[in-house]
């Protein structure tokens, strides 16, 4: 602890107490997790997994672990400082919470660069939720909380399926399936691109069931034609209540005059996980075609 | 005291090219180096090489025996085995008593691959083991006891210990799923005593160092060539079919060479020490 001096306190999670802190050798601000060993439990498997994929991870688009300090009683996560995280951003620059659609596009685009980079090493976040989004004053958006991603690769036994706050959690997931993969990331990330148009959560359940109600009420329940294999998962049923499908520019009319938009949004929020669109072919959709366009006057 | 994992002398991550083009394995397994592989810590300090693969390969025994107990999946217990050979060669069997590091790996495993086991059942399961080799009472302890006080603490040191000289590289890549693609695409899944066979060579690698010394892909590519030869099913030889999977003949046949081995070793003695301070003693009568 003597290399960084504690500064002020940033926040609480589940296991951890985030605090602002600064390294004495460089005067650099950085984010100081720190997280206390349970005598029954040990070191909490969320930071085991959170260090061992982090590590790993080197890309501008994911927030970089810099040390790990171990003492018999407490662990120490020194990661790059970053000034906020989306949901605060959206409050605070967002018209009641809503971004312009030029930074959408672009925060947009940096959320997938960095979600195509863990899904190439196999890393799965499976916790994408604004909170879990930093940004930092030169506008750059950071994945960070690694706490529940998983190493994937060989699909050998099946993951737990107590993953993802709810309101970004995939359907599959909600009907119990336990097969998921990279795709469970992509639903998230449509969730999270239509709040940023809006400025409040897309799906906002209260329950497992309630969460499958909002998306059937939205998307449409979907059946054997619309989704292929979706009756044979665990938590379906036959008496579901019956939503006909409605066109997303319906559901959110702040994008009815960007096709483009809609369209990118609709594949990140396709039902059948086989056929959602990854987040590599996602980064080459043209509604990001502006976006090169205008870096590409700049230079 | 603080220890920073960035400075701790933990194996290196493969980083060879082959390592890299492997898109299925995209986080590499750690790799020992040469020099941490024959110069062990054990060893440093008079351990021989023949006692430290028994006591290596005693700890893979009793984790494969304790996870059956404590209703593991084969993976979780695969990679606790991987985890505890990779541990001693950062830390000496001297200083960590086995026991304690086979209850660490496994409790750490069992975090890893989202099977948690309570510190409870991890302890009383070790515990039996531990008094069913010694030949002494295999009630479960109290837990309010001195004995199970030093189990549980044991598993917790060692449990942040291995993190450490690990730098928390607890992810394992295993070869069974590898393995098993393997005979799909050449058309052999269906042959159920083959694909037995195959698996059955990947555990018992787990006693032999092979796992910190090879990436899965040749691990899978040798458990397949054994199984192959010994059901006497044909393999296209020219060009060989492990190119394909991108395995190179020479590794394939050191990992067939640790296998062999393995087999060939006469049943580990009956008396081998479990602990730090009876392997120590076992030194000084030497």
């Amino acid at each position: 602890m003597e290399r960084y001096l504690r500064l002020e306190k940033l926040g609480e999670g589940t296991y951890a107490t985030v605090y602002k802190g600064k390294r004495i050798s460089s005067g650099e601000i950085v984010a100081l997790k720190e997280i206390t060993l349970d005598p029954d439990e040990g070191a909490p498997s969320t930071a085991i997994r959170e260090v061992s994929l982090m590590k790993e991870l080197r890309h501008n688009n994911v927030v970089r672990l810099y040390d790990v300090i171990h003492t018999e009683t407490r662990l120490l996560l020194v990661f790059e400082y970053m000034d906020l995280d989306l949901k605060k951003y959206m409050d605070l620059h967002g018209q009641n919470g809503a971004l312009q659609p030029t930074v959408c596009c672009s925060l947009m685009y940096q959320l997938l660069l960095g979600l195509a980079y863990c899904h190439q090493r196999c890393v799965l976040h499976r916790d994408l939720k604004p909170q879990n989004l930093l940004i930092n004053a030169r506008g750059e958006l950071k994945l960070g909380d690694f706490g529940l991603a998983r190493a994937f690769g060989i699909p050998v036994n099946t993951y737990s399926n107590e993953v993802v706050t709810l309101w970004y959690r995939a359907p599959d997931v909600l009907l119990g399936s336990r097969n998921y993969t990279t795709t469970i990331d992509v639903w998230s990330a449509g969730c999270v691109m239509a709040e940023m148009y809006t400025g409040r959560p897309l799906f906002p359940g209260a329950t497992n069931e309630d969460q499958l109600q909002r998306i059937f009420r939205a998307l449409g329940t979907p059946n054997e034609l619309t989704w292929p294999g979706v009756s044979a998962l665990p938590s379906w049923r036959e008496d579901f209540a019956q939503y006909p499908s409605r066109p997303l520019a319906q559901l959110l009319p702040q994008l009815a005059n960007d096709p483009c938009a809609l369209d990118l949004l609709a594949r990140l929020l396709q039902y059948q996980p086989e056929r959602r669109i990854s987040a590599e072919e996602a980064l080459v959709h043209p509604y990001f075609n502006s976006l090169h366009q205008s870096a590409a006057q700049q230079s | 005291m603080s220890s920073s994992s960035s400075t701790s002398t933990r194996p290196r991550s493969g980083d060879t090219p082959r390592a890299r083009q492997t898109t299925l394995a995209a986080l590499p397994n750690a790799v020992v180096t040469r020099e941490q592989f024959t110069a062990t810590p054990s060893a440093k300090r008079g351990v021989s090489r023949s006692l430290e693969s028994q006591l290596r390969a005693l700890g893979c025994e009793f984790i494969q025996a304790a996870g059956i107990l404590l209703k593991l999946p084969q993976v979780t217990m695969a990679t606790a085995q991987v985890l505890l050979q990779r541990f001693y060669y950062v830390e000496s069997l001297l200083d960590v008593s086995l026991l304690d590091a086979v209850a660490g790996a496994l409790f750490t495993a069992a975090k890893v691959e989202e099977t948690p086991r309570r510190i409870p059942d991890v302890v009383n399961v070790l515990h039996y083991l531990r008094q069913r080799r010694r030949g002494g009472d295999t009630a479960p302890l109290d837990g309010f006891t001195q004995d199970y006080y030093d189990l549980r603490d044991g598993l917790l040191a060692t449990e942040s210990r291995l993190l450490v000289a690990l730098g928390f590289d607890v992810h394992v890549q295993l070869p069974y799923g590898l393995m098993v693609n393997y005979l799909q695409a050449m058309g052999l899944a269906g042959n159920h005593a083959l694909a037995q066979r195959a698996w059955n060579y990947l555990n018992d690698a787990l006693r032999t160092p092979v796992y910190v010394l090879y990436q899965p892909h040749v691990l899978a590519c040798a458990a397949v060539d054994l199984a192959t030869r010994h059901c006497r099913v044909p393999m296209p030889t020219s060009p060989p079919w492990w190119e394909v999977f991108e395995a190179e003949a020479d590794e394939i046949r050191a990992v067939c060479g640790w296998l062999g081995r393995l087999y060939a070793d006469p049943a580990l003695p009956a008396n081998l020490p479990l602990t730090s301070a009876e392997l120590a003693r076992h030194l000084a009568t030497l």
